[in-house]
């Protein structure tokens, strides 16, 4: 998923995966945090809303 | 089946080239298996198209649909009076898809979103291998169910050659040597005897090389009665 928002050109630093337990607070907190600051660093979404992006999803019979 | 893979999307993009309105076309059968080109990744690579087109500075609308497969008539019919409003269709169809769509539809064009690679099965979540080259005269009754025409590198009907090693081929030390499996596996089943006949040269006439293949049924084809 990374590579294809580097492909978008929204930039594959926006999303990251991290495995964590249920136990795991403290963790969970420290990523959270990490990640924040990175997407605040990324700055705002490049694309704006994605409401502005028409399309329609068509039904076949068959 | 067939199995396929998405092109890079700067190549799908250039394909595209200056089309403001395009439609995303999946299909419902291989390449859904292959989680390359069903309904879900119909809306990813859409949803991709126009976020890249929007932040390239020239909005492109991109439409989805997935039929259940494209490589027949009766399911790529009902699109034929929708395609009129599309400066281009892209399919995520295997090769077949993308000709049937063309040879249905020769007023649009259809460009082709996959890259189709081989007939093979998903060995695992993720990973899929090649098990077939339809060459058309299978050998699979004398080689314990181990194709060495898609599995050897060689494509050897008599084999190992010297470079297998450890079970594994010298081509690519990551793939199983077909001869090594054919002769584990007639080991296994008591027939080694059947091995140690040597195999005539093929008929590849039966294949590629014998130019493009055709299968008539006459007992199958709708005759108009006179």
């Amino acid at each position: 998923m990374a590579g294809l928002l580097d492909q978008i050109g929204l930039g594959g630093g926006r999303i990251v995966m991290v495995n964590l337990s249920s136990a795991m607070g403290a963790q969970f907190a420290e990523k959270v945090a990490e990640m924040t600051g990175k997407v605040r660093e990324l700055g705002p979404n490049p694309l704006g809303r994605l409401e502005s992006l028409p399309h329609k999803k068509m039904e076949v019979e068959g | 089946m067939i199995i396929a893979e998405q092109k890079p999307l700067e190549e799908i993009v250039t394909l595209l080239g200056d089309a403001r309105k395009a439609l995303v076309v999946g299909c419902g059968t291989c390449v859904t298996v292959c989680l390359a080109g069903g309904e879900k990744e119909v809306g990813i690579l859409a949803s991709a198209l126009r976020m890249k087109s929007k932040l390239d500075g020239h909005p492109m609308e991109v439409d989805e649909v997935t039929v259940q497969r494209q490589c027949e008539w009766e399911y790529v019919d009902p699109l034929g009076e929708r395609l009129g409003q599309y400066d281009a269709v892209l399919s995520l169809a295997c090769g077949i898809g993308v000709q049937a769509m063309n040879e249905r539809f020769p007023d649009a064009v259809t460009l082709p979103g996959l890259n189709t690679t081989f007939l093979g099965l998903p060995e695992e979540q993720g990973v899929w291998e090649e098990r077939c080259q339809a060459c058309g005269d299978c050998i699979l009754g004398i080689t314990g169910g181990v194709c060495p025409i898609a599995r050897c590198s060689k494509q050897l009907l008599n084999g190992p050659c010297g470079g297998s090693q450890n079970g594994k081929c010298e081509v690519d030390p990551d793939t199983s040597c077909a001869w090594q499996l054919i002769w584990d596996r007639a080991v296994k089943l008591g027939r080694v005897e059947q091995l140690l006949e040597i195999q005539p040269p093929k008929n590849w006439s039966k294949s590629r090389d014998g130019g493009p293949r055709k299968i008539v049924r006459e007992d199958l084809r709708l005759v108009e009665m006179e």
